[in-house]
């Protein structure tokens, strides 16, 4: 059969994005590689940390959005910056963008290790607008085997300095379904952030990524993963303690009081526009996406060189537009539909092949209708991605 | 060409022997390849061939040789050694007038060299021995010899001795096949006759033609009447295999070349037909060849029930460059619209699949292979069925006869006993033994073709460290105390999972059946029951429990890609499936009632 000429893919446009654009910023430093973490990061240790700051700067002033409406610094941990290499970039990210007056949410990662009050009162005057903190565990030999560098208590203090340097919106990382981990002592452990309140919680399931100490330990046989029903019991007791609490789940794992949700990462979910600086970070600008080089140094170099940091794009068809719009959409509680769906893609073709999808996975009982959305039911949360897979496949 | 300067032979052997190998060498020794242009096995063009190492077609080519001052045009064909592949033998054979038998003298005779050298004699061939793989230290040349005489009855004392792979010897081989090979006959002035003994489809040429000239000559402009399926061309090029098409305007007696003419109509060639000229005198058809006999059927049906036609139209596409296999519309209450497929053998079947998948861009699901039985009805009729599905129910029919076969194998001494246990676990029946020279056994067994198809053939390798080999063929029908094993999904008999069994190997089968399947169906959200049924009665029961959670902790800007990637990997082992009520059923648990790698017990 003859294929139809396909027209050139579109590329990510080859200039600053639009206005109002959501920016990403990673800064890939961290005290010391976690063993389960599959970000792109670098022990910092005998890392001169200057030259990212000034790519990074460089990189914005030919890329970056003016005025966008979320700013987030990931990692890596920001935090670990010193105050006067935060102030270089979060000063000069102003002068290009103007992010501290447009921006409503300007998010910052932070760890215990490198969270005091006066970091926190920094960011908090640099613009930040809520810090996020990664607690993971609040079992010592826990944070000892995933190899974080900082114990329970030291979180618990980074949590308070920052509220007393007058962060008013906070989110709590954690993990939970680690090896040998007792869901008792989990339930506890959830108290004790509850009772710290946290206007945002982000509770995951523990995953052994490719590429980490973890998965290699769980090859080895070194490290078991919990069976499927534990890791259930641990997933619906989250869920339940959190709501009990207040905490509705916005996102499969994401959880916050009313109206504090991440509304930087929301985007994401929505299948939105968004503009990455920094090495391996990654943007998504019309229907196409791209990402940097994972490397610092070729990173540093590259924008040096040429200003551009770029090792891939793509450019989805509408119909895998159509299918990303899905799955991404229904990780959110709110879910979508069908309209929404398309229009999120930029799908016009006149017929919609997903939404018969959509309609018989709720009539197995896997999505609830809710008017003309649909959201993940009950029974479905825990199988997203089987349905995933499902608007992936039809 | 004066035929006296023209010779015509094929290359036989076993699999493996190194045929192919053998026509790179003339090629290159005759100048017809450049040394640069040179690559092993050139002649295996189909990506199948060099990706699995094994010639699937034979193929024809045209090399020069000078002897004595004379240059002789020999019409050379590479013939596949595999067993399932032996129609392309017998095709290749009624084009010439001699072959070479070649062996392994590292190996010895194995079962495809006996079964093909019978062919060969019994095409009235010339037959030369050649012992091949001289440059190897253990290769045997003398006990080879007597293997020969011993199993084949041709004199073997001056057999050629070479070596393909370092051109040993090939120089002489060539002189040795201008001596003793007759050339052909035929005139050059008699009535056009020519044989067309394979075809291909080009895109953009239409139809090519594989043609051997008995009669007469073959020229570009004359008009050309095909008998057997009486339609008339044009011939707009004529030329050799050299080995690249090479236009040559005009083809004489007892040469082999091709024969273009823009066909666009598959139905208008078969291969095995005789062409003619166009009104002139008339002239009888030549034997062609007697149809294939298919050893093995099995149902092929579109993943996408939308795809029924381009699945037709591939099927009649592939049969016309593999005219060995048959196909008829069947349905299938779980499957929908598909065809019944019949085979030579299994890795014919597997190759016919594959390459509908890959020349087509076909997706389908294939049924279990399964053998021809003969019902004896209770009015005394019989018919034939060509799937499980089609055996009445016991009070319809009187008898179930089964196809058995007498098959040889062929093994070193060492591993008779071996040999003899798993012919016995095939309800095998004991024939007889031969030694052919000290180290080597030939054995004979009847075995119910059923049984050879259910896992003789991995048994047979795995007993006998990969030496042991066979050949086989269908001697009869036998009554056989044969029932039909069911399988139920969710409480739901699947039509395409039934299968033939023996009584006494009803439970076992079943049983092993359905755990495979167990294996090879993904968990679902829901709970799937497994069952084997001999009539009403189930005999076995697996479940597969249901999926209780599966969902991505962590998925944010910088991970969507991925995730995506992983989504989809999970999902691409799944593209041959078919949905039965709302369970997907991947092609390999479709496979499932054959036997194979199961763990025993
Ligand atoms: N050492 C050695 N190896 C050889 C010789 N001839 C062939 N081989 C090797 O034997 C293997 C099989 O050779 P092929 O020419 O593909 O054999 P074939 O008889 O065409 O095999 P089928 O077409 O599949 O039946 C290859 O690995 C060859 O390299 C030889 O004279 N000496
Ligand atoms: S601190 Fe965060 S980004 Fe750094 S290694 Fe640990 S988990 Fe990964
Ligand atoms: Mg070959």
């Amino acid at each position: 059969m003859p294929r139809a000429p396909e027209a050139p893919p579109p590329t990510l446009p080859r200039g600053r994005a639009p206005a109002g654009t959501p920016l990403y910023v990673h800064l890939p430093f961290c005290a010391a590689k976690c063993h389960y973490c599959d970000f792109f990061s670098v022990a910092a240790e005998g890392h001169d940390r200057r030259p990212t700051v000034a790519a990074l700067l460089a990189e914005a002033e030919r890329w970056a959005p003016r005025e966008p409406r979320t700013v987030f610094f990931g990692g890596g941990t920001p935090s670990l910056l010193e105050s006067a290499e935060l102030r270089a970039l979060f000063d000069g990210l102003e002068r290009v963008t103007g992010f501290r007056g447009a921006a409503c949410e300007v998010t910052v990662e932070c760890n215990p290790e490198s969270l005091d009050e006066a970091k926190a009162a920094t960011l908090l005057e640099l613009g930040a607008t809520r810090l996020s903190i990664g607690f993971q565990a609040l079992d010592d030999a826990a944070l000892k085997l995933f190899g974080r560098v900082h114990d329970a208590a030291q979180a618990f203090e980074a949590y308070r300095a920052a509220r007393r340097a007058g962060a008013r919106e906070i989110n709590i990382d954690l993990i939970y379904a680690w090896p040998g981990q007792d869901l008792a002592a989990w339930r506890a452990d959830l108290d004790r952030v509850l009772d710290l309140g946290p206007d945002h919680i982000s509770a995951y399931n523990l995953t052994f990524e490719e590429d980490t100490a973890f998965r290699r330990w769980l090859e080895d046989g070194a490290l078991s993963k919990p069976d499927e029903e534990l890791e259930l019991a641990f997933f619906e007791a989250t869920r339940s303690r959190l709501a009990e609490r207040g905490y509705g789940a916005y996102e499969v794992s994401n959880f916050a009081l009313s109206g504090l949700h991440a509304r930087h990462n929301v985007n994401y979910w929505q299948n939105g526009p968004y503009l990455g600086l920094g090495p391996s970070a990654v943007s998504k600008i019309g229907t196409a996406r791209g990402g940097n080089v994972k490397s610092v140094g070729d990173y540093v170099r590259r924008i040096r060189e040429q200003g551009d940091a770029r090792v891939w794009e793509e450019a989805p068809d509408a119909l895998a537009r159509l299918r990303e719009t899905w799955w991404l959409g229904l990780r959110l509680a709110e879910g979508l539909s069908a309209a929404e769906a398309r229009a999120r893609a930029g799908f016009d073709l006149p017929e919609d092949p997903l939404q018969p999808i959509a309609e018989r996975l709720a009539d197995d009982g896997l999505l609830e209708r809710r008017g003309v959305r649909f959201a993940l039911s009950p029974r479905g949360l825990p199988l997203a991605d089987w349905v995933a897979r499902k608007f992936l496949e039809g | 060409m004066d035929t006296k300067h023209i010779r015509n032979f094929c290359i036989i052997a076993h699999i493996d022997h190194g045929k192919s190998t053998l026509a790179d060498r003339m090629l290159e020794v005759t100048g017809a390849v450049d040394k640069r242009d040179m690559r092993a096995q050139l002649l295996d063009s189909m990506d199948l061939e060099r990706e699995r190492g094994i010639t699937i077609k034979a193929s024809a080519v045209t090399i020069w040789h000078k002897k004595d001052g004379v240059r002789y045009e020999l019409n050379l064909i590479d013939t596949p050694g595999h067993v399932d592949f032996n129609y392309e033998v017998q095709k290749a054979l009624q084009a010439c007038e001699g072959a070479l038998l070649l062996v392994d003298a590292s190996q010895g005779v194995e079962a495809q060299t006996v079964a093909n050298a019978y062919l060969a004699v019994e095409a009235d061939l010339t037959v030369l021995p050649v012992l091949n793989k001289l440059d190897l230290p253990h290769a045997r040349p003398e006990v080879v010899q007597e293997e020969i005489e011993n199993s084949i009855g041709i004199d073997a004392a001056d057999a050629a001795r070479v070596s393909a792979k370092s051109g040993l010897g090939v120089n002489e081989l060539l002189d040795r096949i201008v001596d003793r090979i007759p050339a052909p006959k035929g005139e050059p002035d008699a009535p056009l006759r020519c044989l067309i003994f394979d075809a291909v489809y080009n895109e953009y040429r239409g139809i090519i033609v594989y043609l051997r000239v008995v009669d007469g000559t073959i020229k570009e402009r004359d008009l050309i009447h095909m008998l057997g399926t009486d339609t008339v061309y044009e011939a707009i090029e004529i030329g050799r295999f050299t080995p690249t098409m090479k236009r040559a305007g005009e083809l004489g007696p007892g040469e082999v070349g091709y024969f273009i003419s823009n066909i666009k109509k598959l139905g208008d060639v078969r291969i095995g037909d005789t062409m003619t000229r166009h009104k002139g005198p008339k002239v009888a058809m030549l034997p062609g060849y007697r149809p294939p006999m298919h050893m093995v059927y099995a149902d092929f049906f579109p993943t996408n029930t939308g795809d029924f036609e381009s699945l037709r139209e591939a099927l009649e596409t592939l049969s016309l460059s593999d005219s060995s296999f048959s196909f008829e519309a069947v349905t299938s209450e779980a499957l929908g619209f598909g065809f019944r497929c019949g085979f030579l053998g299994l890795l014919h079947m597997e190759i016919v699949q594959e390459r509908l998948e890959r020349e087509h861009d076909i997706d389908m699901i294939q049924t279990a292979p399964t053998v021809t039985y003969k019902i004896v009805l209770k009015d005394g009729s019989e018919v034939e069925i060509h799937s499980p599905g089609q055996l009445p129910s016991p009070d319809k029919y009187e008898q179930i006869l089964e196809p058995s076969a007498r098959v040889t194998v062929m093994t070193p001494a060492e591993y008779i006993g071996n040999v003899m246990t798993i012919a016995n676990d095939h309800r095998g029946t004991y024939v007889r033994q031969d030694h052919l020279s000290p180290t080597r056994v030939q054995l004979v067994y009847d075995i119910p073709l059923a049984e050879l198809i259910y896992d003789f053939f991995d048994k047979l390798k795995s007993s006998t460290r990969g030496y042991g080999t066979l050949n086989y063929e269908i001697s009869g029908y036998a009554e056989s105390e044969l029932v039909k094993l069911r399988i139920l999904v969710n409480g739901k008999e699947v039509d395409a999972l039934t299968s033939i069994v023996h009584k006494d190997q009803a439970e076992k089968r079943g049983r092993s059946a359905i755990k495979k399947m167990r294996k090879e169906i993904a968990r679902h959200q829901f709970e799937i029951a497994l069952q084997a049924a001999i009539g009403a009665r189930i005999i076995a029961r697996e479940t597969i429990s249901a999926l209780r959670k599966d969902v991505t902790a962590k998925c944010y800007g910088g991970d969507i890609t991925r995730k995506r990637k992983l989504l989809e990997k999970q999902k691409e082992g799944k593209r041959r499936m078919r949905q039965i009520g709302n369970v997907d059923i991947p092609q390999k648990a479709f496979l499932a009632v054959l036997g194979g790698d199961e763990e025993e017990g």
